[in-house]
C-alpha cells in the first residue's frame, strides 16, 4: 500500500505543526537544536500514521506531540529519538489520545533520549485512553549508549569515535525506507557530534 | 604467540579476584582448550584478554608476539589481531550487519573497503556459514536465533581475518548441524591461516572432536590446575571435574 511521506527538517527556533491525517502517512521529522509542538488529528476511519522524530540537541529545548485519534480503527506509531549532546535540558511530552467514541484504535509510542554528557532529559509519555477497545503501548528510555554495545563494536577494531558514529546513525536514522538525500543537513550534523 | 604471564585480574572497583596467577603460552598454529566448572573464570579470562571494561588486571601481563597489550584499548587489541567470539553477542538496533563489518574491515586495514569486493566476499562467507543473505541488511544480531548469532560471529571471523582467536562457548546453544557448520568453517580458517592460534573455552568435548586441540587445560580457582591432551577432556566428560581436580564439591 502506498503511503503519503512527509519530510520535515527544522533548524533552531520554535516550530509549530498541525496535521489532519486522512490517508496513510509517514512523517520524518528531523530537528537540530529546536523546540517543536506537533498536533496531529487522525480524522478518517482506518488511516495509519507513522511518525519518526529524530533530534540533536545542544541547548534547552522541548518537543511535544499530541496524536488525537478522532476516527475509529486508526493507527498511530510514534518513534521519538533524541541525542542530548551537552549538559542542557531536553524534554519530551508525548500524548496519545483516544476518546470514548472511537474504537478499534492502535496507539503506540516509543521514546528514547541518549545523553552524551550529563544533560537533564525528561520524557513524559501519556496515553489518554477513554475507550476499552484499544491497543496501546509506550516505552521510554533515557541514558547513555551501553558499554556492552561499545565493547562489542570496539572488539572488532572499530575506534570509540567510529563506534559512537555508528550508534548515533543507527539511533537517529531509524527507518530503512528513508530517502537520505532529503536529510543531508541532518546527516552532516550527526558527523559533528 | 599469545602469552599470559602470572595474571591476576579482578572485577573493577571490587575486591573480587577472578584470575589468580594464571599463565598460558599459545604458539602460532596451536589449538588450546580451557575447560572448567561454572564460575571459575573462563569467560572472565577471554574478556580480560580483550580488555573488557568490567575487569582490571592487578598483576602480570598479556603479550602478543612479546609485546604487552595491557596499555592498549579494546579496538587497538583487535587491530593487533585479537578476536573474541562472544558467548552472547550483543544486539545493536539500527546498525546493519554489512555496515558494521565494513566499518570494522576499514578500521583494521586503515583504508576504505571496496564495495564490490566487500559484497562479493560477504556473500561467499554468508553461504559458507549457511546464513540467510538478508541478514546483511538486518540490524546487528537483532532477531537472530542463538545459532544465527554464533554463525554471525564466525562470519565476522572470516571477514576480519584475525590471528589470535578466542571462542567463548561458541558451542553453547548450537544444534548438531550448526555446530558442524561452525566447526567446519573454523577448521578451514585454521588450515588457510597456519600462523593463527585458537583458544577454545568450552564445557563440552563434542566441539573438540571436530577441532582436535593440541592442549586441554583445566581451570579452577582462577588458574590452570591440570593440562593434557584431548584424552583429558574425554576423561572429564566421563567422570566429571572432580576426577581431575580432586575436589568433590565442584558443581
Amino acid at each position: 500500500m502506498l503511503n503519503k511521506i512527509l519530510y520535515v527538517v527544522d533548524n533552531n527556533g520554535k516550530n509549530n505543526y498541525h496535521y489532519k491525517i486522512d490517508e496513510d502517512t509517514i512523517i520524518y521529522h528531523f530537528s537540530i537544536d529546536g523546540s517543536s509542538e506537533v498536533k496531529i488529528d487522525l480524522v478518517k476511519e482506518g488511516v495509519s500514521l507513522k511518525y519518526y522524530y529524530s533530534n540533536i540537541n545542544y541547548n534547552n529545548n522541548t518537543f511535544s506531540i499530541r496524536v488525537n485519534h478522532k476516527a475509529s480503527n486508526t493507527n498511530s506509531e510514534l518513534y521519538n529519538h533524541g541525542v542530548n549532546v551537552f549538559d542542557k535540558k531536553l524534554d519530551y511530552y508525548v500524548d496519545g489520545v483516544v476518546n470514548k467514541k472511537t474504537s478499534g484504535c492502535v496507539c503506540n509510542q516509543e521514546n528514547q533520549i541518549i545523553n552524551i554528557r550529563d544533560g537533564k532529559s525528561t520524557i513524559c509519555p501519556n496515553l489518554l485512553i477513554d475507550n476499552y477497545d484499544v491497543v496501546s503501548n509506550h516505552s521510554a528510555y533515557i541514558g547513555k549508549f551501553s558499554d556492552d554495545k561499545l565493547f562489542y563494536l570496539m572488539s572488532r577494531g572499530i575506534s570509540l569515535k567510529e563506534a559512537y558514529k555508528l550508534l548515533l546513525n543507527g539511533f537517529l536514522i531509524n527507518s530503512k525506507s528513508l530517502d537520505l538525500e532529503k536529510v543531508n543537513l541532518f546527516l552532516q550534523e550527526i558527523d559533528k557530534i | 604467540m599469545l602469552e599470559i604471564k602470572n595474571l591476576y585480574a579482578s572485577i573493577k572497583d571490587s575486591d573480587k579476584k577472578i584470575l589468580k596467577n594464571f599463565s598460558l603460552k599459545i604458539n602460532d598454529g596451536e589449538i588450546h582448550v580451557i575447560m572448567g566448572p561454572n564460575g571459575v573464570g573462563k569467560s572472565t579470562l577471554s574478556k580480560v584478554i580483550m580488555g573488557h571494561y568490567s575487569y582490571e588486571v592487578n598483576k602480570g601481563d598479556i603479550l602478543l608476539d612479546g609485546e604487552s597489550i595491557l596499555p592498549l584499548t579494546v579496538d587497538e587489541r583487535a587491530k593487533k589481531g585479537l578476536f573474541l567470539c562472544m558467548q552472547d553477542p550483543t544486539v545493536i538496533e539500527g546498525v546493519s550487519n554489512s555496515e558494521f563489518i565494513r566499518t570494522a574491515m576499514s578500521s583494521k586495514s586503515q583504508e576504505k573497503v571496496n564495495l564490490y569486493k566487500f559484497v562479493k566476499s560477504m556473500e561467499e562467507a554468508i553461504e559458507d556459514v549457511s546464513l540467510d543473505k538478508n541478514m546483511l541488511h538486518r540490524s546487528l544480531n537483532m532477531g537472530f536465533s542463538g545459532g544465527e548469532k554464533k554463525k554471525n560471529e564466525i562470519l565476522q571471523l572470516k571477514m576480519l581475518q584475525p590471528k589470535y582467536i578466542i571462542l567463548d562457548e561458541i558451542d553453547s546453544g548450537l544444534d548438531i548441524d550448526s555446530l558442524r557448520i561452525v566447526c567446519r568453517n573454523i577448521k578451514k580458517y585454521m588450515k588457510d591461516n597456519k600462523d593463527s592460534s585458537l583458544l577454545i573455552i568450552t564445557h563440552y568435548p563434542r566441539i573438540l572432536e571436530y577441532l582436535k586441540p593440541d592442549y586441554v587445560h583445566i581451570l579452577k580457582d582462577g588458574k590452570i590446575v591440570k593440562s593434557g591432551d584431548l584424552n583429558l577432556a574425554l576423561e572429564i566428560e566421563k567422570d566429571g571435574y572432580s576426577s581431575v581436580t580432586g575436589d568433590d564439591n565442584v558443581e
